[in-house]
């Protein structure tokens, strides 16, 4: 057992919530954004894709996104994880078979 | 029996088979194997297992139809099932990892120390699966009734039976490895007639790549035929509806006691992490499909099917409408068929597009298959669930602490059998279509558990008061709404099935205010939940981290 900076912990916290808000905050935009816009840009006449622009966003521009951002966060937690020296083998040894109650 | 009812009937006994096999060759020989498969799976198959888990009668058979009726509209069902793993991924499953614990009320329970809460929490988990399970028991209903051309809730009887016998065995382990193979089988099904008809349509085998000038074509006869245009936005409700019904969606995935315990199955945080970006990969290819499979279905129809004469209706109509599913209403005009004269169940787009586009007798086999694939593996997962709060939160937890492991197996069998029986005869008379059914789980879920969770792991002051009071508000809440909103009393547009937005927030509210207005939380408890912002390697302990870095135990 070795004992981490207080600073340290607190900005690996930090770099990790940080990372959760930004991620969030692009899936938010082209769900829930897209559609509270929906019908001025149906309206507008705009197209992806071949299909109106507002309906492609809802049936593959968001769930795409959607994909692309969890495997963004996948990579980059780990790479933050890498940068502050955890060690995902000693990860599993220490968490092995979880609380047996 | 016809030729078509031999080779689906065939098709879905081999993988009958299959499954069987597989649970029988991973049966639970204890506890740990049961509930979490002794926590062994890596993350790849674990999201497979998850996507097997998850996608449900309500994806495979109810969405692409809910789509195809509703259009723009339909495609809330599309991103909130699918957002709704951002908000998992990110904000709780990891940290319910660290936590390590078997099931969600016994996190509850635990982290608030109270074993009020965890009764609360175990009896919401209870309801939000057996609403689940209703809606899976009445797909394979449809699946079965059409099969055997018999009134689809004989269908459901027969399937509770199947699956009651299927899913007793298995336990977590078992269940894991058939929902990959489900998984893979349903994936295949849902697929294949789409490319096929692609082909039909396009000339190229991409539906994802083609659908989107079926889908603008779809307008264009809409016009021609007086209807509101097949992509129009909020011509079935209102924003407020959508909006609500995706939040509700979203949440409400975050907030499944069936999917966060697929999040126990891996061994740390981090394959918590890519349990989660894969299971949406894997999820993502039947949702980006499910518009496909819409706009084609809808194009098939509007081509070859409205306008033919009435008293020569296609020989697929039939069937179907012995099961009750499809009504022909002869407006008499003219003697032909027009889109209005046809009711069309959402529920029989998935399983009817394959015949209607005429694609062959196994192809329409390897939909009934995947269907049932589709409807057993949530419900072998929601069954696993349901006994898990009964076997080991309320019996073991609370009532006899004391049990052997062979005791705890025995009333987790107990509890899954006793569960499908209640539910199948629930599932005999549905009070709505399958998604809207599904919808309401996803809301109980959302306005019991999301700020529940959410605040337990990311707000140390939170105390046992404020999650008491935030899951029965939540929980009371979203009841109420949907039966009012059922009953025609509608605030801002907002139907029966956005009903998680109040319930969320209702929760939200209180958690907050009854934590802050109540006595802190015990030091221990305030350190557990900090300790979950880092890796399984640091631990938080008295205001300071510890790394361990030691090679050995």
């Amino acid at each position: 057992m070795r004992k981490v900076e207080k600073e340290v912990a607190d900005r690996y916290f930090k770099a990790r919530v940080k990372l959760i808000v930004f991620l969030l905050a692009i899936g938010f935009s082209v769900s829930f954004g897209v559609v509270f816009f929906a019908q001025p840009i149906y309206e507008s006449g705009l197209y992806m894709m071949d299909m109106p622009a507002h309906y492609y966003m809802a049936a593959q521009g968001a769930v795409a996104t959607f994909i692309v951002l969890l495997f963004i966060k996948a990579f980059v937690n780990d790479w933050i994880d890498k940068k502050f020296g955890v060690n995902e083998s000693r990860n599993e040894q220490i968490s092995g078979g979880g609380h047996e109650h | 029996m016809d030729q078509q009812t031999l080779v689906s009937l065939s098709l879905i006994l081999v993988t009958f088979a299959i499954y069987i096999g597989i649970s029988f060759y991973h049966r639970a020989k204890a506890t740990s194997d049961f509930y979490v498969a002794s926590r062994g799976i890596p993350p790849m198959w674990n999201g497979m297992a998850i996507g097997g888990d998850w996608m449900s009668a309500a994806s495979f058979i109810g969405m692409a139809g809910t789509v195809m009726l509703m259009g723009y509209d339909g495609l809330a069902y599309i991103m909130g099932w699918t957002g709704g793993y951002l908000l998992l991924t990110f904000l709780l499953a990891p940290q319910l990892r660290k936590y390590g614990r078997f099931t969600v009320p016994e996190f509850i329970g635990d982290r608030f120390d109270n074993n009020f809460a965890r009764l609360i929490a175990a009896l919401a988990t209870i309801i939000i699966s057996f609403t689940y399970l209703i809606g899976q028991l009445s797909g394979s209903g449809v699946v079965i009734g059409r099969l055997l051309s018999i009134p689809s809730w004989v269908g459901v009887l027969i399937g509770v039976f199947i699956i009651a016998i299927y899913a007793t065995l298995g336990g977590m382990k078992g269940v894991t490895w058939t929902q990959v193979a489900q998984y893979l089988i349903l994936i295949t099904a849902y697929i294949i007639p789409i490319v096929f008809i692609s082909l039909q349509v396009s000339g190229n085998p991409l539906p994802w790549l083609t659908y989107g000038s079926v889908v603008d074509e779809l307008g264009a006869i809409d016009r021609e035929i007086g209807l509101t245009e097949y992509f129009a936005p909020f011509d079935e409700g209102s924003r407020a509806q959508f909006i609500a019904l995706l939040f509700t969606l979203m949440v409400g995935t975050a907030a499944l006691p069936h999917v966060i315990v697929r999040f126990y199955t891996v061994s740390t945080m981090k394959a918590a992490r890519w349990s989660g970006a894969w299971a949406l990969l894997f999820i993502g290819i039947l949702y980006l499909s499910a518009p496909a499979y819409a706009a084609f279905s809808r194009f098939t129809i509007m081509n070859d099917v409205v306008g033919e004469p009435l008293d020569e209706l296609p020989g697929w109509t039939e069937p179907w409408v012995n099961t009750g599913l499809l009504e022909v209403a002869a407006s008499g005009q003219q003697g032909v068929l027009t889109w209005q004269d046809l009711v069309i169940d959402p529920d029989i787009v998935v399983m009817a597009t394959p015949e209607i586009a005429n694609l062959g007798t196994f192809v329409i086999g390897l939909i009934a298959a995947g269907a049932m694939a589709a409807a057993l593996s949530t419900a072998g997962g929601l069954l696993i669930t349901v006994s898990s709060s009964f076997a080991h939160d309320i019996y073991y937890r609370l009532i006899n602490p004391k049990a052997s492991d062979r005791k705890r197996l025995k009333t987790g069998r107990i509890a899954i059998f006793t569960a499908t029986i209640v539910a199948g005869l629930l599932a005999l008379d549905p009070p709505g279509v399958i998604t809207q059914i599904v919808a309401w789980a996803f809301a109980i879920a959302g306005g019991t558990f999301f700020p529940v969770l959410f605040l337990g792991v990311w707000w140390s002051r939170m105390n046992a008061k404020g999650a008491i009071a935030g899951m029965l508000g939540g929980l009371l809440t979203t009841l109420s709404y949907i039966f009012l909103a059922m009953n025609g009393f509608i605030l801002f547009g907002i139907e029966d099935t956005g009903a998680g937005l109040f319930g969320v927030t209702v929760n939200f509210i209180l958690v907050v205010l009854v934590s802050k207005l109540t006595e802190e939380p015990p030091q221990h408890l305030k350190e557990e939940a900090i300790n979950l912002r880092y890796p399984e390697q640091m631990t938080y302990k008295d205001g300071e981290v510890w790394i361990d870095d030691s090679s050995e135990k």
